[in-house]
């Protein structure tokens, strides 16, 4: 073999040795039961019963003619994400900076934003079921304010405000790491070169910060917008898709359909949907911004 | 010598302010887990007439706190460690490599962020049986690698690119192997994303509940803690005092957690490195 | 840092037998049955019946106990092969649901001991599939105190009646009703106590009319007395203080405990945590109204929670014998009046400290009707999605003849996939 062969042999060899403990584990975690779920999509089945049928592209056929609910959670669904990606990286995003700067009290100020995101979504729904509830009526007794009369979670008109009100709560802390992470990325070094070139605060910022914390960005966007399209425990406790179904997501419906009226191929048939869905809104999403991202 | 502008003190008191505002909520879920449940049913702001220090020792007890924390701790850990290995070497692997079939590989290894987990549980807990996954917390946390791998790798192979490529050079023109030269030279350069990568997946892995309760529920003594608090919130009737007692029994490792390290965030280590 | 992580997660992986022991199980060890059952609210008396087996036998129930993510958790395991030897659901339509799974108990002794009245929510082609462990009724819970204090004194059967009180109530500054519309099931129970007396009355009986819904031939939209159930809600709601949709249950059972309202829709199960809020309180069970005849005004009353045993548990022997304890035995024979305090199936058992359990057996006695939960036998997943829709209905977002036409699309849609 000659020199060529074996330094080409050797790279293969290391970018498998890196790649392919995450590869298996994936495989392992994900893909495979994944497929395995696939598969059940072109089955007539209920999930218990021993014998699956076979029935080819039905299910598909009624998920895209046949299913008024679905498509209304699904629009449901991307204003929700819409709103909420936008959100909560400006939000997140706002506050890095600011928590980035010199001011006091940095570390407490990150931990209380930060605390909202350790408790799992299901117990947020139920607290601020509570709060929306018993809480306000408490509030609205010793204030007298309106605002707290409102039926935050009856009234269709408010509730797509609650729900994401109380999912932005619950995940700026997250961005918030990911961003301060990269934040501290930027090369001290240049902004301190840019201020004795006289640039402003927000020149700084969008010139120098902005582009060197794309990658952060380019994660954020990346990993909300899928939360986001999968939203399902906020919602599964705080409204349960109600009422009716106006705050039903996708994921909900998905959930409904296999394990509630136990339709569970033509559940996974719909999840299949819905993956390509995000697929392909994100492999769009992370070209567009990987494009703008710069190395040091 | 850093001047503390007068802008900086407003921020300062505005963001304490918003802070504490933020944290009513919580505030509240503190407060309730002092009452009884018919102090609690009759109003909820109300402060506690008297500390009912007994809803945390029953809370302990009924959750059975001990050994559920160590099984949460070692499903965590495991989960964890094992995250951060995979997903900082491929990560950036990935990165460096600028080919066609290792943007394939990349999309194909995050590609699982976006696909919804009711949608293959049923068949991760056939995989995880077949496997001998089930029922242990080790188990889990073995589970937990590919679940977490794709963020954690997204993230890294963002963040490599603020090390310059020519430390990989050195390293390697150094005599040392691939392994040892990323182990020694640029991980620690990304030290910020892997505390990062430790902090998120260590929340969720901590408060996880699906997975833990389809694979674990099968064995009593390998619950989690999560597992046992949510006994509490019934379809019916939510038992507020436990109920909210054992949430704060639970979260609170996973702040203590996450406040130790914070202080690892250092600036400016990169920086340090190109000057050298 | 690294060199931490390795020596953590090698240490770890050296210590890992001590933890994940859960797996084998030795031959000559006391057996242990894997139990999974719902309603978390029951745990404290889970655990006395599972010392009190303990005590008799040696033999250790190991369950575990779900509520919102029972359904998921089941049937993963069930897929899985990890199946645990006794679990829970409901009766009727569920009988098919499980049919690959559950043990035939026709022959076993003791299910000569329930009330054949019972039995009938579990017996699917001749088979009895499960074992019906409670009895339950719903209807409207008053509180009656408040009732008292206004001037309110023969209680309501028709709907113009309760209109009546409702006004009264109402002008006197109490708010009438606690809605719980915002939890999906507590609809579906308020709605199809309506329309309780029908089915019998004009359709040859529960099974000839869900099977006529089934096939299609019969359509929610041509059934008249559906006005009856929309305009039952709609008074519920109307009465409903000022943000009715956002009631759920512990709205419902605190509200009414305090006295802050008068009457909720709710069943037997609800007593518990009424009482815990305020154990002073005084609750008495009202007949629901079908539309304006008094005679047909009842109550709902049925077995709908059974427990099954798996067919191919690895300890179905053991399973059986220990239903066997709970039918045949003292304790268990008191277990469901006198720990759980609600009615049991089984011939010849006591009746519960409850007030709601006497009272049921008061307003049976007195000629009041009590009529089976018929809509479990509507295909499962309707229960859901009907009462989302009704929920739909309530907050204004449908009209009663979109409400219809959405029930029979969905039950169309529904029972076509069941098939």
């Amino acid at each position: 073999m000659t020199q060529l062969r074996r330094k080409q042999r050797d790279r293969v060899f290391v970018f498998l040795l890196f790649t392919l403990p995450a590869f298996a584990a994936i495989l392992v975690s994900v893909e495979i039961p994944f497929l395995m779920s696939v598969f059940s999509s072109f089955t007539k089945w209920n999930g218990l019963d021993k014998a699956q049928t076979f029935i080819g592209l039905e299910n598909y056929k009624e998920l895209f003619l046949d299913d008024l609910d679905m498509w209304k959670a699904f629009g449901f669904t991307l204003r929700l994400t819409l709103g909420s990606v936008l959100a909560v990286n400006l939000c997140a995003l706002l506050l890095a900076v600011l928590l980035d700067s010199d001011i006091k009290g940095k570390n407490v100020l990150r931990a209380a934003f930060y605390v909202p995101n350790i408790i799992s979504l299901i117990i947020i729904g139920y607290i601020w079921r509570f709060i929306f509830s018993a809480g306000f009526e408490s509030f609205y007794q010793k204030t007298g304010w309106g605002v707290f009369m409102l039926s935050w979670l009856g009234d269709v008109k408010i509730i797509y405000f609650s729900v994401l009100m109380v999912s932005l709560w619950h995940s700026l802390g997250f961005y918030l790491v990911v961003y301060i992470a990269g934040l501290q990325t930027v090369p001290r070094d240049l902004i301190e070169a840019s201020m004795i070139d006289g640039a402003s605060r927000v020149r700084q910022f969008f010139s120098i910060t902005l582009p060197l914390i794309m990658p952060s960005i380019t994660v954020c966007v990346f990993h909300s917008l899928s939360n986001g399209l999968k939203a399902f425990d906020v919602i599964f406790s705080l409204t349960n898709g109600g009422p009716g179904n106006t705050t039903t997501t996708i994921a909900l419906d998905i959930y409904r359909t296999a394990f509630v009226i136990n339709r569970f191929g033509y559940g996974t048939a719909k999840s299949v949907v819905l993956f390509l869905m995000i697929l392909i809104l994100s492999i769009i999403q992370v070209r567009v911004f990987k494009q703008r991202e710069v190395e040091v | 010598m850093k001047k503390h502008s007068l802008p900086a003190t407003m921020a300062t008191i505005i963001l304490f302010i918003l802070a504490i505002g933020y944290l009513y909520p919580l505030f509240l879920v503190v407060i309730n887990s002092f009452k009884t449940f018919s102090e609690i049913t009759s109003d909820v702001i109300a402060f506690p007439k008297r500390l009912v220090w007994e809803n945390f020792q029953n809370a302990f007890k009924i959750m059975n706190y001990p050994r559920y924390f160590m099984n949460t701790l070692l499903a965590t850990t495991v989960g964890v460690c094992g995250v951060v290995l995979v997903s900082s070497l491929a990560g950036y692997k990935l990165s460096r490599t600028k080919t066609r079939y290792s943007f394939i590989m990349f999309m194909i290894l995050i590609a699982p962020m976006m696909i919804p987990f009711h949608s293959f549980m049923i068949s991760l807990v056939k995989v995880a049986k077949e496997l001998r996954l089930i029922g242990s917390p080790l188990g889990l946390g073995v589970l937990y690698w590919g679940l977490g791998a794709s963020l954690a790798l997204f993230m890294y192979h963002g963040a490599v690119k603020s090390v310059p490529q020519e430390l990989d050079d050195c390293a390697l023109i150094d005599g040392a192997s691939p392994l040892r030269a990323f182990f020694q030279i640029i991980f620690p350069l990304l030290q910020p994303v892997t505390v990062s990568v430790v902090v998120i997946n260590t929340m969720w892995m901590w408060n996880d509940f699906l997975l833990p309760l389809l694979v674990l529920s099968g064995s009593k003594k390998s619950l989690t803690l999560q597992l046992a608090a949510y006994n509490f919130f019934g379809l019916y009737k939510v038992e507020w005092n436990f109920a909210m007692a054992g949430v704060l029994l639970t979260i609170l490792p996973a702040i203590l957690f996450y406040l130790s390290l914070q202080r690892y965030i250092i600036k400016g280590m990169v920086a340090g490195a190109v000057k050298t | 840092m690294k060199k931490m992580l390795f020596v953590l997660l090698a240490l770890l992986i050296v210590a890992s037998p001590l933890f994940a022991a859960g797996q084998q199980e030795k031959k000559d060890e006391p057996v242990t049955l894997n139990v999974l059952f719902y309603s978390p609210e029951l745990a404290e008396q889970y655990n006395d019946m599972v010392a009190e087996y303990k005590k008799a036998t040696g033999v250790t129930l190991d369950i575990t106990v779900l509520q919102t993510d029972y359904r998921s958790v089941l049937t993963s395991r069930l897929n899985s092969g990890d199946v645990p030897d006794i679990f829970m659901s409901s009766a009727y339509a569920d009988n098919s649901t499980y049919k690959d799974y559950v043990y035939d108990l026709s022959n076993e002794d003791f299910i000569k001991q329930i009330e054949p009245g019972a039995l009938q929510g579990v017996i699917s082609d001749g088979k009895v599939t499960g074992y019906p462990f409670l009895v339950q009724s719903h209807s409207f819970i008053y509180n009656k105190k408040v009732f008292r204090d206004n001037g309110i004194t023969t209680l309501p059967k028709t709907l113009a009646e309760f209109e009546a009180v409702a006004k009264k109530l109402q002008a006197n500054g109490v708010q009438p009703f606690a809605t719980g519309f915002k939890e999906f099931w507590v609809l579906p129970q308020t709605a199809w106590q309506a329309i309780a007396n029908v089915p019998t009355e004009n359709y040859g009986g529960y099974e000839k009319f869900t099977g006529m819904l089934n096939s299609g031939t019969l359509k929610f939209k041509d059934i008249p007395q559906m006005s009856q159930l929309f305009d039952l809600l709609d008074l519920i709601k109307k009465y409903g203080g000022p943000k009715p949709n956002e009631s759920d249950f512990n709205d419902q059972t605190s509200s009414l405990a305090t006295g802050k309202v008068a009457m909720i829709h709710q069943g037997n199960w609800a007593e518990d945590s009424i009482r815990k809020t305020n154990p002073e309180v005084e609750i008495g069970f009202l007949a629901g109204p079908t539309g304006n005849n008094a005679a047909t005004a009842g109550i709902m009353f049925d077995s709908n929670q059974t427990i099954r045993i798996a067919k191919d548990g690895k300890n179905r022997q053991a399973a059986l014998d220990w239903l066997r304890w709970l039918t045949t035995s003292e304790y268990g024979r008191n277990w469901i009046p006198g720990k759980v305090k609600q009615l049991s199936p089984i011939i010849g058992a006591a009746a519960p400290d409850s007030y709601i359990a006497k009272e049921t057996s008061a307003l049976l006695a007195s000629g009041a009707p009590g009529y089976p939960w018929f809509y479990q036998m509507f295909p499962t997943g309707t229960e859901q999605q009907l009462g989302a829709i009704l929920q739909g209905y309530c907050a204004g977002l449908t009209d009663r003849a979109q409400t219809l036409e959405a029930l029979d699309a969905a039950y169309a849609k529904i029972a076509k996939a069941a098939q």
